[in-house]
């Protein structure tokens, strides 16, 4: 009896056991303890693509280390964790893996690339997993495509907009001029293309260049076109160190068109890091969605050069890393807005609910909703100082703003919202 | 030296395949992953193995015909909805058309020259890419092989199936290559490397077989590049670049060039080498700096010791080692 007894006991404690493994507990969301909340980004650190971007993460930290230091988010602090992925989808692909699976990250911030957002959509496939992909760092259009990309969130203007506006510039301020163009033979050159075809514009000479060819010998062969062309304009729609050969090598060969350079290859600390002097840069067109990086009038750009200064002593106050300061603040609005108890949905939910509405260094809106994950949607254009910062002509701000698809450029009547204390989320 | 054979080689393959499969059930996702990553790494360094320790031909440009092979499945894939088995095979083929093109060329070359001109390819073949629309310009292609059965459970993950296909192609690719080895085309290869004008008076065609070897070489990186694709669902120019040649040599420096062997140790190195720099950075606390540039420093440092201390590889140091004990 008493055998049986044990036995009966056993068998119920040995069920009771195994109920209990089957329940999963009441467990947070997978990225987020009592404490912390842990974020995971890609993108080069090293390796020929990383001058200019690899500013980005000390950005965003120091951004996150202020927040934490001021209570993080409804008492959790934002824990980032960055990964080198060289700008080879392949890295970024394993390094995505490693921050999803190994690390148990909430959610992707920032991730950059248009190459490697598609290689690690393909091959991790984030949505599946219902992992947030928050404001892809690449102006490729197709991201906001919420039927392809479901948990992917762009934040940058896309390059059709941006050609559309530039048309649109070049008309109101440079009307029967000779144009040139020079432009990355790839989806950002071609992007572009098609928004400038859109706008009507044409060529006198448009010089395409291979991803990684250039340099100041295959600049010279740009330059020697477009000045047998008698181009007066000339568009530099390129990455950074394009623009830097363009302009360096033309200003050796003395031809000085009006230059107009695109946003992505417009950071001057960038181009003058390449050696190309700040007064050749002088007079120059350049096109920026946020406040110019010395207007130290803006409440944003007080705020986010103090952090910085204080975070990382030495460092220069430039494009990319009010781009990852904005990131990072954008970032913790929605993780504010997702809840007391954020989860990934909740995140998500949040931005397509009330990100039209969050706070942003930003001048024009961010345009979230339920059937939009389009982020910011338009430019400003400016001229480049002696000194070689891009500051808005007399000193005001005029904004455009445009889609990616048909839709007609228009001057925007956007107010920008006061920034919330201390840029803290509210 | 002792040599297994066939009925035993083939038993050792078949118990491989059999521990990967409990393997691929005991291990989380991204081991599996990391798995699949390592296959395409052994198949892609043994091409060099072929190409270099057995023929005696250098090749700085490996990864542009991965790149080849990449495009081949990717394209077969997206315009016929060809069957997965059907793409390897045509990436195989393909790739070993432009290798046995190139061959033809670096038959008439050597040392420097050759290095050279694989080199070129390596720089110049993925930008093509840039040039033609249906190759997808820097974007890329999609390269999607499916979901795996239903057959094998719900719960049957992508990278388990990633990790299944890649240890069968990479198990069969292996075993081909050991046969060709051990054919009478490995022994006029060995016989080239060796000495190419004794090899040539003893009767082999140099051309011929410099021509086949690069052929067959890069038919192997073909299928290895098929099975990048696959890894990370994509094709595109920055997924071949002219640092996966670099790292693929690097690879079969560290296996030992000379023989097939020690493949695995350049693969296991080349996967789990950002792991390890990461876990050591994290450990000791190190700056960003330090973390980003340590993982190129460690396989950098095993490089220059590999080559100092154990130049043709670690396999082959410990067989000649063997050895000498036994004739001691």
């Amino acid at each position: 009896m008493k055998r049986r007894a044990l036995i009966s006991a056993t068998a119920v404690l040995a069920v009771a056991a195994l109920t209990a493994a089957t329940v999963p507990a009441q467990a947070a969301e997978v990225g987020v303890s009592s404490t912390s909340i842990t974020l995971g980004m890609t993108l080069p650190m090293t390796g020929t693509a990383s001058p200019g971007y690899n500013k980005i993460p000390g950005a965003m930290k120091a951004y996150f280390d202020y927040l934490n230091a001021n209570g993080g988010v409804n008492g959790r602090s934002i824990n980032l964790k960055v990964e080198d992925d060289q700008y080879v989808p392949t890295q970024a692909v394993a390094k995505t893996n490693k921050l999803i699976l190994q690390d148990k990250v909430m959610a992707l911030i920032s991730p950059l690339g248009t190459a490697n957002n598609k290689a690690v959509a393909a091959s991790v496939n984030p949505a599946r997993r219902g992992v947030p992909v928050l404001f892809v760092n690449t102006g490729f259009s197709g991201f906001a495509d919420t039927k392809k990309y479901p948990t992917t969130y762009a934040i940058l203007p896309s390059y059709v907009m941006e050609a559309k506006i530039m048309a649109e510039y070049i008309k109101d301020n440079f009307a029967g001029k000779t144009l040139g163009l020079v432009y990355q033979d790839d989806d950002f050159g071609t992007d572009a293309l098609k928004g400038f075809t859109q706008a009507g514009v044409t060529f006198a000479a448009k010089v395409p260049y291979a991803s990684g060819s250039q340099s100041s010998t295959t600049a010279a062969g740009w330059v020697s076109k477009l000045s047998a062309a008698k181009c007066d304009v000339v568009i530099l729609f390129g990455v950074s160190s394009a623009t830097a050969a363009g302009l360096g090598t033309a200003a050796a060969l003395k031809y000085a068109p009006q230059w107009i350079l695109g946003s992505v290859g417009g950071d001057a600390t960038t181009i003058k890091a390449a050696g190309v002097p700040a007064g050749v840069l002088y007079n120059a067109v350049g096109a920026s969605f946020a406040p110019a990086t010395t207007d130290m009038t803006d409440d944003y750009i007080k705020l986010f050069s103090d952090i910085y200064a204080k975070a990382v002593p030495g460092s220069a106050f430039d494009n990319n890393v009010l781009i990852g300061m904005n990131t990072a603040f954008v970032t913790a609005q929605a993780l504010k807005a997702a809840g007391t108890n954020p989860t990934r949905a909740s995140l998500m939910a949040a931005i397509e609910s009330k990100g039209s509405t969050f706070a942003s260094a930003g001048l024009l809106p961010l345009n979230y909703s339920k059937t939009s994950h389009v982020g910011y949607n338009g430019y400003w254009f400016g001229k480049y100082s002696p000194t070689g910062d891009l500051k808005p002509v007399d000193g005001k701000y005029v904004l455009y703003t445009t889609d990616s698809g048909s839709g007609a450029v228009v001057k925007s009547t956007y107010k920008r919202p006061a920034m919330p204390a201390k840029g803290l989320p509210e | 030296m002792h040599k297994l054979s066939h009925k035993k080689r083939i038993a050792i393959f078949l118990l491989i395949g059999v521990a990967i499969y409990f393997v691929s059930g005991a291990v989380d996702e991204l081991r599996v992953y990391q798995g699949a990553s390592l296959a395409v790494y052994v198949v892609g360094i043994s091409s060099i193995i072929l190409l270099t320790g057995y023929s005696g031909q250098v090749s700085l440009g490996q990864g542009a015909l991965l790149g080849v092979g990449g495009y081949a499945a990717a394209l077969l894939r997206i315009h016929y909805n060809a069957p997965i088995w059907l793409c390897f095979s045509t990436a195989i083929i393909v790739a070993a058309i432009a290798g046995a093109l190139l061959g033809l060329a670096a038959a008439r070359l050597s040392g420097p020259y050759l290095a050279g001109t694989t080199l070129a390819l390596a720089v110049g073949l993925p930008s093509i890419a840039n040039q033609f629309g249906f190759l997808g310009g820097e974007q890329g292609l999609l390269f999607d092989v499916g979901f795996p059965p239903l057959s094998l459970g719900k719960d049957f993950t992508q990278y388990k199936w990633f990790f299944w296909i890649a240890s069968l192609a990479t198990l069969l690719a292996i075993f081909w290559l050991q046969n060709v080895m051990r054919s009478r085309y490995g022994r006029s290869w060995k016989a080239v490397r060796g000495n190419d004008v004794a090899a040539e008076l003893a009767g082999i065609n140099l051309t011929r077989n410099k021509t086949l070897a690069f052929t067959l070489s890069a038919g192997l990186a073909g299928l290895s590049g098929a099975l990048l694709a696959m890894t990370i669902g994509t094709v595109s120019p920055s997924a071949f670049p002219l640092s996966l040649s670099f790292s693929l040599l690097t690879g079969a420096v560290l296996s030992g060039v000379t023989t097939l062997g020690g493949v695995m140790i350049g693969a296991v190195i080349l996967v789990a080498i950002p792991d390890l720099a990461g876990a050591v950075a994290s450990r000791f606390g190190s700056s960003e700096a330090v973390t980003n540039n340590l993982p190129g420093l460690l396989v950098s440092a095993l490089l220059i010791l590999t080559v100092l201390f154990v130049p043709n590889g670690p396999v082959e140091q410990f067989r000649a080692y063997r050895e000498h004990r036994v004739k001691k």
